[in-house]
């Protein structure tokens, strides 16, 4: 018997017990379904992160901070129970500050081209000229040789003897009452920054801030790698860090900041050096790594509950086969007297079962798509309305495909219980019966 | 035994069902041989061994001594690939009771073995027809097999039997469900095709008049062949 006849056969016997067969197939359809949408919202969400870091530029770009801040940090989330007290490990100075030879170590790595470890500067807040308003300012420092994509304008000069410089995100340009954000750049705005030592005397905070007028050389597209940081150049930063110290003897214990313009082929291992002097780096990508492993873990639990109902649904399978080959034990008996070969009898259950699961998948992935199309158009009129480039499901055609053939082995594999009990049969106990 | 045109033969064939305490003996050594062309009838009556030879000479079960041989072949050391084919291609089944798919067209009953056979859908098609006018019912090729008459439903089941122009056709009780004139009609349809096409015909049956009507009658008793005779001229009705 041909094959393209076994699934035609096997197509039209499924629909001779409807209702029977469109359940089991609505029981297969709700765990590809499921299982078809998590993966659409994964490709989403997967591509608004790459063009993220393609809107970030920055291959090479890596911010470090010592090993132990990490793990202090780490386990802070993490809430991995007491921690035991140890005056090396938790000397706050000790474990939040880069050392000089850290920094000296870290020169020496191959695969670094620039590495630069500032103290800390912070600033107060930002305003401009056209508003009464003050926003929060978080700085960080763009490292010689690192270019940042800019929605528009450019990346801040760093070179030394270059002016005060800084990017900024969009939402800050608008909230400093640039309507039309491109009209920023250029511009002058200013920036408080307060001076330490004065400031624990100080009655007023306003009485030890310095306030900088700095140029807004370019805006970035907001997002989730952007939010927040503003990018300062080095004649900027260097200025601030003067003012956050002034009073304070040289030895004082500095916080740095620590990045470098790495070869980005070489990234992994140079992190892996980093490490060893310890020192934790972080490249573009971690960063989007760690805000991914929360969308990871969502679908993760979405995914397991698709599983779950296709190992219902293959019960559904089983059943319905053993009920079909119980129904059809005096045809199976015929086909066998006719000279149809255990194998082929297998293999024409099989074949249903394969079916029950290609229609399962089919409406999955028909289904899905509408419901994700659906679900894009409204999420982008309302809570994904400021990232107008985020498609929340994005349905890959490989993708489906290979969801819709795991579940038809899945069908297959049920369907084998039953199959193999038919071609067991034999042709006369099979014809005898009535 | 070297008889030229021997179609099958068997030489002490025993089949036992059952283990230990509950064997039971069906066939006790059975030894006939059927030429090329005959028309045979199986006669006796019910829990005679006459179904289990049948079953035993369509290869569709296997002896528990002895042998059956196919033109002259032993057919204990086949494959199942090659007696499933020797089913197909060699055999035509017709049952009391029919044995169809009553929700499939008759077209598609008919064209089952071929279907099985792995033909081509035209191929199968034109002969499933063919079969149907041999028949008498190549008009009713659309019906579903369950909306057919008792008589119709064998004639169908005659012609998925011969659509594969096979050497043998082993009828099991063919009159069995249908009123005398519709008996009359199949019985004549299968002699037909014996005497005309040259089909070997082996009927089994309980029904003397129909044994009769076959060129030779074996009959069988607890197991045992008890009478293996000619029909005598004049004797067909």
């Amino acid at each position: 018997m041909k094959v393209v006849d076994i699934f035609r056969d096997a197509n039209a016997n499924l629909w001779r017990s409807k209702l029977r067969s469109s359940l089991t197939i609505l029981a297969i359809f709700v765990g590809s379904f499921t299982i078809i949408l998590n993966s659409a919202i994964n490709a989403g969400v997967n591509d608004w992160m790459n063009k993220q870091i393609e809107n970030m530029g920055g291959e090479g770009y890596l911010e470090m901070m010592p090993t132990e801040a990490y793990d202090t940090l780490t386990n802070m989330m993490g809430n991995n129970g007491p921690q035991e007290y140890t005056e090396d490990k938790d000397n706050a100075n000790a474990s939040t500050y880069i050392k000089d030879e850290q920094i000296e170590a870290a020169k020496k790595i191959d695969g670094i081209k620039v590495f630069n470890a500032l103290p800390n500067s912070s600033a107060d807040y930002i305003t401009s000229k056209k508003t009464d308003k003050r926003y929060r300012i978080n700085l960080n420092l763009v490292v010689e040789g690192i270019t940042f994509d800019m929605s528009n304008g450019v990346s801040p000069n760093t070179d030394k003897n270059a002016g005060y410089e800084i990017a900024i995100n969009e939402d800050i340009a608008k909230a400093l009452g640039y309507e039309n954000v491109a009209d920023i750049v250029d511009q002058t705005v200013q920036i408080a920054v307060p001076s330490n030592l004065k400031c624990y005397t100080a009655i007023k905070r306003s009485e030890c801030q310095t306030i900088l007028d700095v140029k807004v050389s370019g805006t970035q597209a907001p997002g989730i790698l952007s939010m927040g940081g503003s990018r300062a150049n080095l004649a900027l930063w260097t200025r601030v860090n003067e003012i956050n110290y002034e009073g304070m003897p040289a030895e004082t214990n500095r916080s740095y900041q620590a990045t470098a313009d790495v070869d980005p082929d070489k990234i992994d291992s140079v992190k892996a050096e980093l490490e060893k002097i310890g020192l934790k780096a972080m490249s573009v990508d971690d960063e989007v790594g760690m805000f991914k492993v929360f969308f990871d873990a969502i679908l993760i639990v979405f995914n397991i509950f698709g599983g779950i109902a296709l190992v219902a649904a293959s019960i559904g399978i089983i059943n319905t086969l053993f009920m079909s080959v119980q129904e059809r034990t005096k045809e199976i008996g015929l086909d066998k007297a006719l000279g149809m070969s255990n194998g082929k009898v297998f293999l024409s259950f099989s074949a249903e079962a394969i079916m029950l699961g290609f229609w399962g998948s089919l409406f999955g992935i028909v289904v899905s798509m509408i419901v994700g199309n659906i679900a894009n158009v409204v999420a982008l009129e309302t809570f994904l309305k400021d990232f107008p480039t985020f498609h929340l499901t994005i349905f890959e055609p490989l993708t489906m495909i290979s969801i819709a053939f795991i579940i038809m082995f899945i069908a297959f594999l049920a369907g084998t219980l039953p199959a193999r009990r038919a071609s067991k049969k034999n042709p006369i106990d099979a014809l005898r019966y009535e | 035994m070297a008889m030229t045109n021997s179609l099958l033969s068997t030489h002490g064939l025993k089949k036992v069902y059952g283990k230990r305490d509950t064997v039971f003996e069906a066939l006790k050594g059975i030894d006939i041989n059927i030429n090329a062309g005959e028309s045979v009838a199986i006669i006796g009556k019910s829990g005679s061994g006459k179904s289990t030879l049948m079953h035993l000479l369509a290869l569709l079960d296997k002896p528990s001594a002895g042998e059956i041989r196919l033109n002259g072949k032993n057919t204990s050391k086949l494959k199942n690939r090659k007696l499933n084919r020797l089913r197909n291609k060699e055999f035509g089944f017709v049952f009391q009771s029919f044995f169809m798919n009553a929700n499939d067209s008759v077209l598609n009953n008919v064209i089952l073995p071929l279907k099985i056979a792995g033909i081509g859908r035209r191929e199968r098609r034109r002969r499933a027809m063919e079969a149907l006018k041999v028949v008498e019912l190549d008009d009713k090729f659309k019906n579903k097999a369950k909306d057919l008459s008792g008589g119709q439903k064998q004639r169908v089941c005659i012609a998925r039997a011969i659509v594969n122009n096979p050497k043998v056709i082993f009828a099991d009780e063919p009159t069995g469900n249908l009123d005398s004139a519709t008996g009359e009609k199949i019985e004549k349809l299968l002699f037909d095709l014996n005497r005309e096409k040259g089909i070997t015909l082996i009927v089994v049956t309980h029904d003397e008049e129909l044994a009769q009507k076959c060129k030779r009658q074996i009959r069988i008793a607890d197991g045992l062949v008890v009478a293996d005779e000619k029909t005598k001229k004049g004797a067909k009705k």
